[in-house]
């Protein structure tokens, strides 16, 4: 029973000094009594500590039974605290239905936006690679110029004798197979690889046995999950079953796992949907040459079709590694007169495949965590301004006893409430988001659709709504508190100081608000106009109705040039002859979406000191009709023909940069030049086209030089068909003579020359399009805040505005008042956002196509978009202003 | 019996007989002491000072409170009530008590037992 005062719970006590009083006075009782039987002071004091036993002790003890029962007294009286708090804060929401769903929609905008982008960012640059110590694994390069290129098979044996800081090493190839049986026909990305190329992984299979170090069947095959799936039905009896690819029996030894992810490896980094099936190396267990697999390439060595990958040995860097094969480039540059101008370098995996993905997630994660910010000074206004209308409510509360820092807690409660309703809000969007987003995201940011929810995503999105309810709370909490302190209790209707004070912090979170929409809006303008230059941009053809696909050849056929040529021939032949189809050409690669193929070349009269000023040109095959069949004008000289063959003259045609550069203001028809300084005959230029930008509307046209495929063949062409009308219309013609000439031919990678060039666009419309999306976004939520803010302020004012109106003041005067400051606020903003973004401006340089980061009508366009909005948003609470009723209000 | 369940059964009697001191109104600590003495005849409590944790571990368990209050002498003076859940766990230490003791001197008074049991 507690009979007066409060109980005991003074929970920060000096227990100490409370067992010490409690004890002193024990033992001053029982000495008076012992010395009223008689005993001297001496004696009774004596006999009072016997009697007690150690005092020492028995105060230890008792301080440790009072800390420990305080101690948890105060952690329960938290938890009660707390539930008290939420169920508080619950209540407290469930009464304001309205400010509840603007709160938690606008968070959930915001954290939405922030899970989805991380998820691409979990996906692309966190997550585990399925390789045993993946960060120890690096890539193989040739540099020219600092460019990494593909490795010669002489170089590459040259980097894995002489470098001491791998303990395994792996070279590998791309190349396709065509394989029959089991379906149609169908050509498939595969890749070669050294024996030890699974063991230098550490990867392991989900059926079989992948070939090891040193011991692998030349026969052997292993399979991708995703083939097993697809091709064979995931058949779990297959190991062991024979194959034919490329007109030769494989027997599949082994099937990766799901998770075995391996991208095409290509200078550029990038991870693009890779190989799906390895086959062992060649001759000297060096990967084979996708142009002949049967070619004994350990005498080549310098050509470049190689990619390699090792791991460091244990205790070696990165930096020291780089550095060892760099000193071996630059000595084999030295030592081998065809090595000019090369060297080497290596590249960590993740580098590798995720790196250009990195600069432009940054961006993202920067653009949403700014979207983030303006929901969240968005939430902190309405909590001000839902807060000066509880005052009332505090202050009491505050009188009956509560702490300050009781109801900070209980603000901070309610607001990572909100947050927290905000995180579920948001999961729920990014989740919805996520299946847009990886359908959208260019094939380099993620490579399979794998994005989804993990247990790390959904930390990330309750880890950061947490943040926000304490960030976006702290601000109405302290204030409140504050004004809860003042004792508002006394003042009802009038503006009172506190009052004044949050609408001051509310002015300040709409211009920041403001300020950061105009900075997000300018990068939206900068990347639409980047991408309305890019998708505006002439390639150089006509890519209406231009249908590609490619065409390997295998077998006897593809032994001989002649043989290869004469097939072409047929193929490019029957295939104009279908219904519909205009003109039909072939070439090795294509522009757009196509390989890269490179060529030095030496005009006549010109040289040249050393082999790394040699100049370079893209390198063409082509069919006579391929300029016809592309489009690509004719601008001097003569096309190819059929009958430039191997015995006749070698001719060429060349675009105009290459005569720019080749032979700068002369006409380049008739002049000669060399490929290689071994050429027994010169190279005679019969014809000029225009150019073409081969690597697609962001780069600018390369040289060129075209060569008939009569003179000189590969047993690939990709080949080119223009339709009178829809190209998908004439395909099962099309695979229909294409099958009467050869049944066991597929007619891989059907594709039109618009899908080709929309790839190439793919990553700047996914940047351009998300940006813009969250540019708005941010813009829409500046919006709400700046509304809510004036609709607050001009209901805080009513009675004021009454009297002005009262007194005779015209309703437009009042609005006016009104306007003005709303412009101001919105003029302060912009300008402060236009200031950050010329600041901030440096982030998109080299991200844009043809626009400025700095570009002056992009931030004159935003000013005014923004200024508008601001306008808008300002106009309706203003004229709800001088609707104000005096009569009313000053009753 | 071990010693360990001595100081247990020792302990709880000394908190029984607590609690029984508190049960006519609040006392301080060196008031429960001789009250226990006077009652035990000083079998009991051989040493004061046990008295003070097993009071401050009954503290603990709010069974009782204490308030600090200040002497004739002038001196801080904490006094020791009985709470609501206190009275309670007298009431139950009390038959509890009674059943053992009852126990106990049936058995140590009991006959030879028969055969046929």
């Amino acid at each position: 029973m507690n009979t007066a005062g409060r109980p005991e719970r003074r929970i920060w006590h000096d227990t100490k000094a409370d067992a010490d009083d409690e004890i002193a006075f024990h033992l001053e009782m029982r000495e008076r009594d012992f010395r009223e039987r008689g005993m001297t002071d001496g004696e009774a004091r004596a006999a009072a500590q016997r009697r007690f036993g150690s005092i020492e002790n028995i105060t230890t003890q008792v301080r440790r039974i009072d800390d420990q029962s305080a101690q948890r007294k105060r952690r329960t009286g938290m938890w009660t605290d707390l539930r008290q708090d939420i169920v508080y804060a619950l209540r407290g929401l469930r009464r304001a239905p309205g400010f509840t769903a603007t709160a938690v929609l606008t968070l959930a905008l915001g954290i939405g936006a922030n899970t989805a982008i991380f998820s691409v960012i979990n996906t692309a640059l966190l997550r585990p690679l399925p390789y045993v110590d993946a960060d120890r694994l690096v890539f193989v390069w040739n540099t020219r110029n600092g460019t990494p290129e593909p490795l010669g098979p002489g170089c590459m044996m040259d980097i894995r004798r002489q470098s001491t800081s791998f303990s395994g090493f792996a070279g590998l190839s791309h190349m396709s197979f065509n394989i029959i049986g089991n379906g149609d026909p169908e050509r498939l990305m595969g890749s070669s690889v050294a024996s030890s190329f699974f063991d230098v992984l550490g990867a392991r299979p989900l059926l079989g046995e992948p070939f090891h170090t040193n011991a692998a069947d030349w026969s052997a095959v292993v399979l991708s999950h995703r083939l097993w799936v697809r091709r064979f039905g995931s058949d779990p009896s297959i190991i062991g079953r024979t194959i034919t690819l490329n007109g030769k029996p494989r027997q599949i030894v082994a099937v990766m796992r799901p998770d075995f992810f391996w991208p095409l490896i290509t200078g550029k980094p990038a991870a693009i949907p890779g190989p799906e099936l390895w086959v062992p190396g060649g001759i000297g267990d060096i990967p084979r040459a996708a142009i002949d697999e049967e070619r004994d390439m350990t005498g080549s060595r310098n050509a470049g079709y190689l990619r390699a990958i090792a791991r460091l040995k244990p205790g070696v860097s990165l930096g020291q590694a780089r550095a060892e094969v760099a000193a071996i480039g630059e000595r084999m540059s030295r030592e081998h007169q065809d090595d000019g101008g090369r060297g080497a370098t290596i590249v960590g995996v993740r580098d590798q495949f995720f790196g250009p993905a990195k600069r432009p997630l940054v961006i993202l994660s920067g653009i949403v965590a700014f979207v983030l910010a303006i929901a969240c000074a968005n939430v902190a206004g309405l909590l001000l301004g839902r807060g000066t209308a509880r005052r009332r409510d505090l202050a009491l509360r505050r009188a009956l006893g509560a702490t300050r820092a009781r109801i900070i807690r209980q603000l901070l409660t309610e607001s990572t409430v909100l947050a927290l309703a905000g995180a579920l809000g948001g999961i729920v969007l990014a989740w919805w988001g996520m299946a847009s987003l990886s359908a959208a995201a260019p094939t380099d940011f993620i490579a399979d659709n794998s994005l989804h929810l993990d247990a790390r995503v959904l930390a990330f999105a309750l880890g950061v709504s947490v943040i926000c309810g304490l960030g976006f709370g702290a601000v109405p909490a302290l204030q409140l508190s504050r004004d809860a302190l003042a004792g508002a209790l006394g003042e009802g209707g009038a503006r009172s100081s506190g009052s004044r004070r949050a609408g001051h912090t509310r002015d300040l979170l709409v211009a920041v608000e403001i300020a950061v929409a105009v900075v997000l809006l300018v990068g939206s303008v900068l990347f639409v106009r980047s991408f309305l230059h890019l998708s505006r941009v002439d390639v150089g053809l006509d890519t209406r109705n231009l249908l590609t696909f490619d065409v390997s050849l295998t077998g006897e056929r593809a032994q001989l040039q002649s043989r290869q040529v004469q097939f072409y021939e047929a193929l490019q032949q029957r295939l104009s002859q279908v219904a519909g189809v205009r003109a039909v050409g072939a070439a090795v690669t294509l522009p757009i979406g196509g390989d890269d193929f490179a060529t030095p070349y030496r005009p006549e009269g010109r040289a040249f000191p050393d082999a790394a000023s040699v100049p370079r040109a893209g390198y063409q095959v082509i069919t006579p009709g391929y300029f016809t069949a592309m489009g690509i004008p004719l601008k001097g000289g003569r096309d190819l023909r059929s009958s430039d063959l191997r015995d006749s003259e070698p001719v060429v045609v060349v675009n105009e940069q290459f005569a720019r550069e080749a032979w700068p203001g002369q006409d380049p028809i008739g002049r000669r030049l060399k490929f290689d300084p071994s050429d027994t005959a010169w190279t005679r230029v019969v014809g000029l086209v225009a150019d073409v930008r081969h690597f697609g509307p962001a780069s600018p046209p390369r040289p060129e030089v075209y060569q008939p495929d009569s003179q000189r063949s590969f047993p690939f062409m990709a080949f080119v068909v223009r339709t009178e009308a829809d190209p998908a219309s004439v395909i099962p013609s099309l695979r229909r003579t294409a099958a009467e000439l050869d049944p066991t031919l597929p007619l891989a990678g059907l594709k039109t020359m618009d899908e080709h060039l929309q790839r190439s666009l793919a990553r700047p419309r996914f940047l351009s399009t998300l940006v813009t999306a969250f540019g708005a976004l941010a813009v829409t939520l500046a919006l709400v805040g700046i509304y809510a803010m004036m609709a607050w302020s001009v209901s805080e004012r009513r009675q004021e505005f009454a009297i002005r109106l009262a007194l005779g003041a015209r309703g437009s005067s009042v609005m006016q008042m009104v306007l003005r400051r709303a412009l101001g606020l919105a003029g302060a903003g912009i300008l402060a956002g236009l200031l950050a973004a010329r600041a901030a401006s440096g982030v998109l340089t080299g991200m844009l196509f043809d626009v400025r980061p700095t570009d002056p009508a992009a931030f004159a366009a935003t000013a005014a978009i923004v200024a508008v909005v601001a306008v808008a948003a300002c106009c309706v609470p203003a004229r709800r202003a001088i609707r104000v009723d005096p009569v009313t209000l000053l009753r | 019996m071990n010693e360990r369940t001595t100081v247990d059964l020792l302990q709880g009697t000394l908190a029984a007989l607590i609690l029984k001191s508190l049960s006519w109104g609040p006392l301080h600590g060196y008031g429960i002491a001789r009250w226990i003495q006077q009652v035990t005849e000083d079998e009991l409590l051989v040493e004061e000072g046990s008295l003070y944790p097993a009071l401050h571990r009954l503290q603990a368990r709010d069974l009782v409170t204490s308030q600090w209050t200040t002497s004739e002498t002038n001196r801080r003076v904490r006094c020791y009530s009985l709470t609501e859940q206190g009275r309670q766990q007298l009431r139950a230490e009390l038959s509890r008590w009674e059943r053992f003791s009852v126990a106990v001197s049936r058995a140590l008074q009991a006959r030879k037992p028969s055969k046929a049991v």
